[in-house]
């Protein structure tokens, strides 16, 4: 026992040098990092590091085998990708990184009021030779004051993902378009001994960004409706979309599963996976994970309908998945144009996004294979190229407010609160959180 | 303690006392349990035993995590943060005890305070001195970082455990002739080894499990430690509670392994009396 | 020189220097930080930081329910945790520290929950909560796993506090036993000779001379409950409808989520002089009570 108390204290001496020197010997790396900074982009003969934060875990493998194609094709140039949890984490670790002066050059932002914060820092890419060919729907969220501020990185379509199989032995031909439609599916996917729908609520997301953005889209102007919102000229209280809205809620809960308040995304999604649901809140984004629990799963997308008109109705909420975005004072942003650039206008470039990454392009000069990108992928496809699509309006929410909103559906779905108290709390947190 | 026969009293208690420790282990038993479970048979039965020990799971977390080089990293974070803080906090709470000067009092309420702060709160601010300071992105730069997020609840065991030390061995020393330095070194701090080896218990179970802090601060990949690498590896592979379960079981194995090493130093220096009180 | 090597000035750089310069570049400097930001409208990334006075604690305290009710959740939450890990970590040691033959398996025991932590912790008991609890209630059909765990405020709250009593019972029960091994055994002999209960002896020899280790325990646990961030995190996300959300969770929020820094900075500075109030009261009640030995 002695002895291994001396041989820790002598440890412990050379640690604590160890530790005195470490913090010592730093500068000598930040000294380095400026030296590359003040090299910049057109010095020759050195190799140039393009640092990408990607923010999507489902193509991280994926990625890697795009960079060593594209180290091959541009020698000169290497690509150090950081692949980060989405959500909560990346939006913390890239504000870390901020704060420790190690912005990656390329990384994510989701637009409309989420640029907000770094509009200062972003990369005017206005005159970039994709801008022409982008979806006019992927376009509008980086765009400010005329300005395209990001690339978008790829569509997704949200609506109902149904399992075409089950449909079809519960005697359903066609998927439904009305709210009235919806109901006689579910009632004959109950009647055939099946549970209808799986939902998710126990995360707010997946309510207070994606199912309130039903009612939001299918207001006759969104854009009108938010401005509205915001100088107090319209309210959730009194408008007759979001009061249609609450009966596909409603819809959705009755034909429920079970706790479906602590059903997490993950449960839910094996569920559906598995057969032991038929309808689930989701998009084309389910692909590579159905392509894992349940290969070949016979599936589709359809619309939410939240009452009976049809017109209204049949379109699917598409917008872009996330957007790449260039550090205004990256030294290598030529670089990272370029790399963009290549990303959608070569061959190589498309095919990683479309076949390996399995993203529905939103540029109108590529197009992607049906048997690339998977069943899900394809259908939102044909909606988009019908242009039966609404749009994501939940990046304009004021900070905060998607939370509120989310915890305040939990509260209707536990039946704590009337459809009333619900869109009056909706309010309340629109207008609390719009002031801060 | 006390030396009574053992008696039916005692059995009871006893049993009572080995069904609440199994009640503490049955969260255990899930997770090794089912980590050796195909997906398809985790999916059908999350109770029982698996029906065979297949370590296809452990294999292909190994390769995902890069488990030898995150354990490396795990490791020579914990140790070298250990060793500077049993260093830094013993010297410390030696002379706040033993000097209770007017300032040295307001010290100690300072580093008792700090205990209480949310990590939270610094943690942006705590990056950009690390920027100005140049000690992200290093080793040496989270060993202090954790010496100093450390020092608080070191050097509060230490100054309570000082206590207990009498003063009157420290006196005949200095009368002998020995510096306050040598006094500590030769005299106080064996004496202090029992809490030295709780402290590094508890500082490293921590430290281990710690993914906040590395998460801002080591931002290179080669860095990674265990926490971060299990931490991606769920969020790539969420659906897939084989895998990420082996992953579990192979990021606590290591510092389950060192507790229970160390497990029967605490009791030896509990047990052998120490402390004299 | 060697009068001037021992002088008190040169004393107390040697001793005290090492910890302070750490102490101070990694928490003084950062908390001052991010004092100065509680009164600005930062945002965490703008390179704009605008000095607006009080104005972030006003909206604290005249405008955020949320915050108010966060605040009561963690009061509630500690409360409960503080109490039953305290008295079930005691009662563990007290019953260890007589001659059991399996006491030292069964210290390790009840010990290990502590290796698993942060995230994780929350992860794993997700699973048994909402995977293998319906499991055994179906086999067993015993109403307590049959519950809607995590689904309702009151088993969300109840989880919560299960797995934390879980974990910290056993590292509560280490420093217990470390304070009954300085309760002398002779003083108990002489009280069992005197014909003195079990729990007479338990109430008025042990419990006062290891009144130093409750003050810690009590200090510990209370510190460590209120600022609870991971678990929330990952076993309940704060749900449902935000009933289990902790204060630290809401501080996070606030600043990383919706980008308000400076607000959250203010949030959490409020949050810190609440919970050093509560411990320093704690501490200077229970250290009265301390018997000198």
């Amino acid at each position: 026992m002695r002895k291994w108390i001396s041989v820790l204290g002598a440890i412990a001496v050379s640690g604590s040098l160890m530790a005195g020197c470490g913090s010592k010997a730093e500068p000598g790396s930040g000294a380095n990092a400026q030296a590359n900074a003040a090299k910049g982009p057109d010095k020759p003969g050195k190799a140039v590091t393009i640092k990408i934060m990607n923010f999507k875990v489902e193509i991280a493998e994926q990625f890697n085998k795009l960079k060593e194609e594209y180290e091959k094709t541009h020698p000169g140039v290497k690509l150090q990708i950081d692949t980060v949890l989405g959500g909560d984490d990346y939006n913390t670790q890239l504000k870390a990184r901020f704060a420790s002066g190690e912005m990656p050059d390329i990384f994510n932002n989701e637009g409309y009021k989420q640029m907000d914060p770094w509009l200062e820092y972003l990369e005017d890419l206005s005159d970039q030779p994709w801008v022409k060919d982008e979806i006019a729907i992927a376009k509008e969220p980086m765009t400010r004051n005329g300005k395209v501020y990001g690339m978008p990185v790829g569509l997704e379509g949200l609506g109902f993902v149904y399992n075409k199989d089950m449909f079809a032995k519960a005697g359903i031909t066609e998927p439904p378009k009305t709210l009235t439609q919806l109901e006689d599916a579910a009632k004959k996917l109950q009647a055939a001994g099946m549970q209808p729908f799986v939902n998710t609520f126990d995360n707010w997301f997946g309510l207070g960004f994606h199912a309130i953005d039903n009612a939001f889209a299918k207001q006759p102007d969104p854009n009108a409706f938010i401005k509205g919102l915001n100088d107090g000229s319209a309210k959730f209280t009194d408008n007759a979309i979001f009061k249609d809205w609450v009966h596909l809620f409603d819809l959705d809960i009755k034909y429920g599963n079970k706790n479906a308040l602590t059903t997490d995304y993950n449960n839910a999604t094996t569920m559906f996976a598995t057969g032991k649901g038929a309808i689930n809140q989701g998009g084309n984004w389910l692909q590579p994970v159905l392509d894992k629990l349940s290969p070949g799963m016979n599936v589709g997308i359809m619309p939410m309908p939240i009452n009976d008109d049809e017109k209204m109705n049949d379109k699917l909420f598409v917008g872009p998945a996330n957007n790449w975005v260039i550090y205004n004072k990256s030294p290598v942003k030529n670089e990272a144009k370029e790399f963009l650039n290549w990303l959608v206008s070569s061959e190589a470039g498309q095919k990683y996004l479309t076949k390996e990454f399995k993203f529905i392009p939103a540029f109108s000069n590529i197009k992607a294979n049906p048997a690339d990108i998977g069943p899900l992928s394809a259908a939102v496809q044909q909606y988009i190229d019908k242009g039966k699509v609404l749009g994501w309006h939940w990046a304009k929410f004021p900070d905060g407010a998607a939370q509120e909103f989310g915890a305040s559906m939990q509260k209707y779905i536990a039946q704590k609160i009337s459809s009333e108290q619900m869109l009056a709390e909706f309010q309340a947190a629109w207008d609390k959180m719009k002031s801060r | 303690m006390n030396a009574k026969p053992y008696g039916w009293k005692l059995l009871a208690s006893e049993i009572a006392v080995v069904l609440v420790a199994a009640l503490f282990l049955a969260p255990f038993y899930f997770v090794v349990a089912n980590s050796f479970k195909s997906f398809a048979e985790l999916l059908a039965d999350t109770s029982g035993l698996p029906k065979s020990l297949d370590w296809h799971n452990y294999a292909r977390a190994w390769d995902v995590l890069k488990f030898p080089r995150a354990l490396r990293n795990s490791i020579v974070i914990t140790a070298f943060s250990d060793i500077c803080m049993v260093v830094v906090s013993s010297l410390a709470a030696y002379r706040l005890l033993r000097y209770p000067s007017r300032t040295n009092r307001i010290l100690f309420s300072l580093f008792i305070a700090s205990m209480v702060v949310p990590f939270q709160t610094i943690m942006i601010p705590l990056v950009k001195v690390g920027n100005w300071l140049h000690f992200l992105n290093s080793l040496p730069g989270i060993i202090f970082c954790y010496t100093g997020l450390g020092a608080s609840f070191t050097i509060f065991l230490y100054h309570g455990f000082m206590k207990s030390i009498p003063q009157e061995i420290e006196e005949s020393a200095l009368i002998d002739g020995c510096t306050p330095y040598g006094i500590f070194w030769r005299i106080v701090f064996p004496l202090l080894k029992s809490m030295t080896v709780t402290v590094v218990v508890l500082q490293s179970l921590w430290m281990w499990n710690d993914f906040l802090l590395p998460l801002l601060v080591l931002q290179k990949p080669q860095l990674q430690t265990i926490q971060l690498a299990t931490n991606s590896l769920f969020g790539q592979y969420m659906q897939q509670w084989d895998l990420a379960l082996a992953a579990l079981v192979m990021g606590i194995a290591p510092i389950l392994a060192f507790f229970l090493a160390l497990q029967r130093h605490i009791i030896q220096g509990i047990t052998a009396g120490a402390v004299k009180g | 020189m060697r009068r001037w090597l021992t002088s008190q000035p040169i004393q107390q750089t040697v001793f005290l220097g090492p910890a302070l310069l750490v102490y101070a570049v990694v928490m003084v400097v950062p908390f001052l930080l991010g004092l100065y930001y509680s009164f600005t409208n930062w945002n965490g990334v703008s390179s704009h930081i605008g000095w607006v006075q009080l104005q972030n604690y006003k909206t604290i305290l005249t405008d955020d329910p949320d915050f108010g009710r966060s605040f009561w959740f963690t009061a509630r939450f500690t409360v409960a945790v503080v109490a039953i890990s305290n008295a079930l970590g005691f009662a563990i040691a007290y019953l260890l520290s007589k001659p059991m033959k399996t006491r030292n398996v069964l210290r390790t025991v009840f010990f290990m929950p502590n290796v698993l932590g942060g995230l994780l912790l929350g992860f794993i008991w997700r699973f048994i909560l909402t995977q293998s609890f319906p499991a055994i209630g179906q086999a067993t059909g015993i109403g307590f796993f049959k519950l809607a765990w995590l689904s309702t405020e009151a088993t969300a709250f109840w989880g919560l506090v299960i797995v934390s009593v879980w974990q910290g019972a056993g590292y509560l029960m280490v420093i217990y036993i470390a304070g009954l091994t300085n309760v002398p055994s002779d003083m108990l002999e002489a009280a069992a000779i005197d014909g003195a209960t079990g729990w007479q002896i338990l109430r008025t020899i042990i419990l006062p001379l290891i009144m130093p280790a409750v003050t810690v325990c009590l200090f510990l646990s209370i510190s460590w409950t209120f600022k609870s961030f991971d678990l929330n995190f990952s076993l309940t996300q704060g749900g449902p409808f935000k009933s289990s959300q902790s204060v630290a969770m809401n501080i996070y929020y606030e600043a990383f989520k919706n980008n308000r820094y400076g607000l959250g900075t203010a949030k959490a500075f409020i949050f810190f002089v609440v919970v050093t109030v509560i411990t320093m009261v704690q501490v200077s009640i229970t250290k009265k009570r301390e018997v000198e030995m």
